[in-house]
């Protein structure tokens, strides 16, 4: 027999619908006698009503609200390359000529190499984008992988001086520039140049990996991130695989003029991703 | 209370976790596809707390703010979308609290709903919708957060389990206590069907 305290206890939940059906008809048959339980459950009941009655907002647009929330995000690197057309080409020509002496005199100390626990490790990133943004489009997927290559050492560096923090951000700015070269990656000309870049990647994603492994502090995230990273080299190798043209190197030249059209199956196991992401609306 | 159609797919999990990765490293863009997804969650708690479009949008800026600078300490261990929920439940049981001294005529400038043609009932229900709020705001904070996430996040049991990280049955309990606290503060706004029914 349900005491009337126990009964008590549980009508909040009874309410809610939260209690299993044993339960549910212990409590029912203790309110059919207990006036006072009975009138404690219409209020619940009551108040449960005004909770969920509280309405959803109107429709309101997302864009305007991006705008002003973009213009309070604090600024974080990336390695993101906007497309140089028009006044942009101008800003950054005249932002390149404004900060050429400082820039020179900051090159002077930043090394190449200097990791992220350096001072100089800012001027050394700046310079990267600098470089990259004025790079030829044709040149451009040579400086990713170098970059890539390059965040990948100093992850490994920074697992290795027990930084983790450090050699996740460096691998996350890894994953950035990957991610932006994997199209280039994909649709290269010689595939043979396109394997040697992703073996290269994968060999320096296991050095981060056993560097980090061989630490005390071996750290699930850096583990997480290199594990995601390798993943994405077999997916952007399997389409590169299922996508190249079958060329042998030194036979031909130039295009033919006269192609002939091959009737091949061009499978495709998942759907790409085209940066076109649905929008869901919770 | 928990929605079918907020269960993510293995697809939409791995997309999110790429545009939570690329924020966490400051692409912009990445969050505004995030920001995009996860909007009207974000605004509709936010509403739900305030009762007021302009404030709820002032608060839902606040929690993404919030969520982009806390990004690179995210770790992918906990679903993004019960720590949404956790930072949005603080901002607006927050933003409660710094406005409840505040009698409001705000909050009865919401549009009436069309079907409802007597201003006195409207009137009525948004006092009541009032009332609630700021009981809500009053109460102490662990009944306020837990309560807050049912009420405002319209989340189940399970939900507001994982949300918090805490058992199932702590959430019971934090219910019920927060649940009589307010029914104590509402007075008679939950006594009315007793009334009318004795």
């Amino acid at each position: 027999m349900l005491s009337h305290a126990t009964a008590r206890d549980w009508l909040i939940p009874y309410a809610d619908g939260m209690l299993a059906a044993d339960e549910r008809r212990r409590i029912d048959g203790h309110i059919t006698g207990c006036r006072a339980c009975a009138a404690e459950l219409r209020e619940v009941r009551e108040l449960n009503l005004l909770l969920v009655t509280l309405p959803p907002a109107p429709a309101s647009s997302v864009a305007p609200f991006w705008l002003r929330l973009q213009a309070v995000l604090p600024q974080r690197r990336t390695l993101r390359i906007p497309t140089f057309i028009g006044y942009r080409r101008v800003g950054l020509a005249f932002a390149v000529a404004s900060v050429a002496v400082l820039s020179a005199a900051a090159s002077a100390f930043a090394a190449p190499s200097a990791l992220p626990d350096n001072p100089l490790y800012s001027v050394k990133l700046f310079e990267e984008d600098v470089h990259l943004a004025l790079t030829p489009v044709n040149d451009r997927l040579t400086v990713q992988l170098q970059l890539a290559g390059e965040r990948l050492r100093e992850a490994q560096a920074m697992a290795a001086n027990h930084k983790p923090r450090l050699a996740e951000s460096s691998l996350r700015a890894y994953t950035i520039i990957v991610d932006d070269a994997a199209v280039s990656l994909k649709s290269r000309a010689t595939p043979q140049a396109t394997k040697d870049a992703l073996h290269s990647l994968r060999a320096k994603l296991g050095a981060v990996e056993h560097e980090n492994a061989t630490r005390d502090d071996d750290v699930a995230a850096v583990k997480q991130l290199v594990a995601a990273a390798v993943d994405e080299l077999d997916r952007i190798e399997q389409q590169e695989s299922a996508t190249a043209p079958t060329l042998t190197v030194g036979e031909q030249a130039a295009p033919d003029p006269t192609p002939v059209v091959t009737p091949k199956p061009t499978p495709r196991a998942t759907p790409t991703d085209d940066g076109d992401h649905h929008e869901h609306h919770g | 209370m928990a929605r079918a159609d907020d269960a993510p797919s293995i697809e939409g999990d791995a997309e999110e976790r790429r545009l939570i990765d690329r924020s966490a490293a400051g692409d912009q863009e990445a969050f505004r596809q995030l920001v995009i997804r996860h909007h009207r969650l974000v605004i509709n708690v936010a509403f739900r707390a305030l009762g007021e479009l302009s404030l709820a949008e002032d608060v839902a800026q606040e929690v993404f703010l919030k969520v982009y600078k806390a990004l690179p300490g995210y770790r992918h261990e906990k679903p993004f979308k019960h720590w949404l929920h956790r930072v949005a439940a603080n901002a607006v049981t927050d933003a409660l609290r710094r406005r409840r001294p505040i009698v409001s005529l705000d909050a009865m400038e919401q549009p009436p709903a069309s079907r409802e043609s007597d201003p006195m009932d409207v009137a009525t229900r948004h006092d009541l919708q009032k009332a609630v709020r700021q009981a809500i705001a009053s109460l102490p904070s662990h009944y306020r957060d837990t309560i807050a996430l049912q009420a405002f996040g319209e989340l189940s049991y399970e939900e507001i389990a994982k949300t918090l990280d805490v058992p199932l049955g702590t959430v019971m309990s934090r219910l019920n206590g927060a649940k009589r606290l307010l029914r104590e503060r509402l007075g008679d706004l939950v006594h009315g069907e007793e009334a009318n029914t004795a």
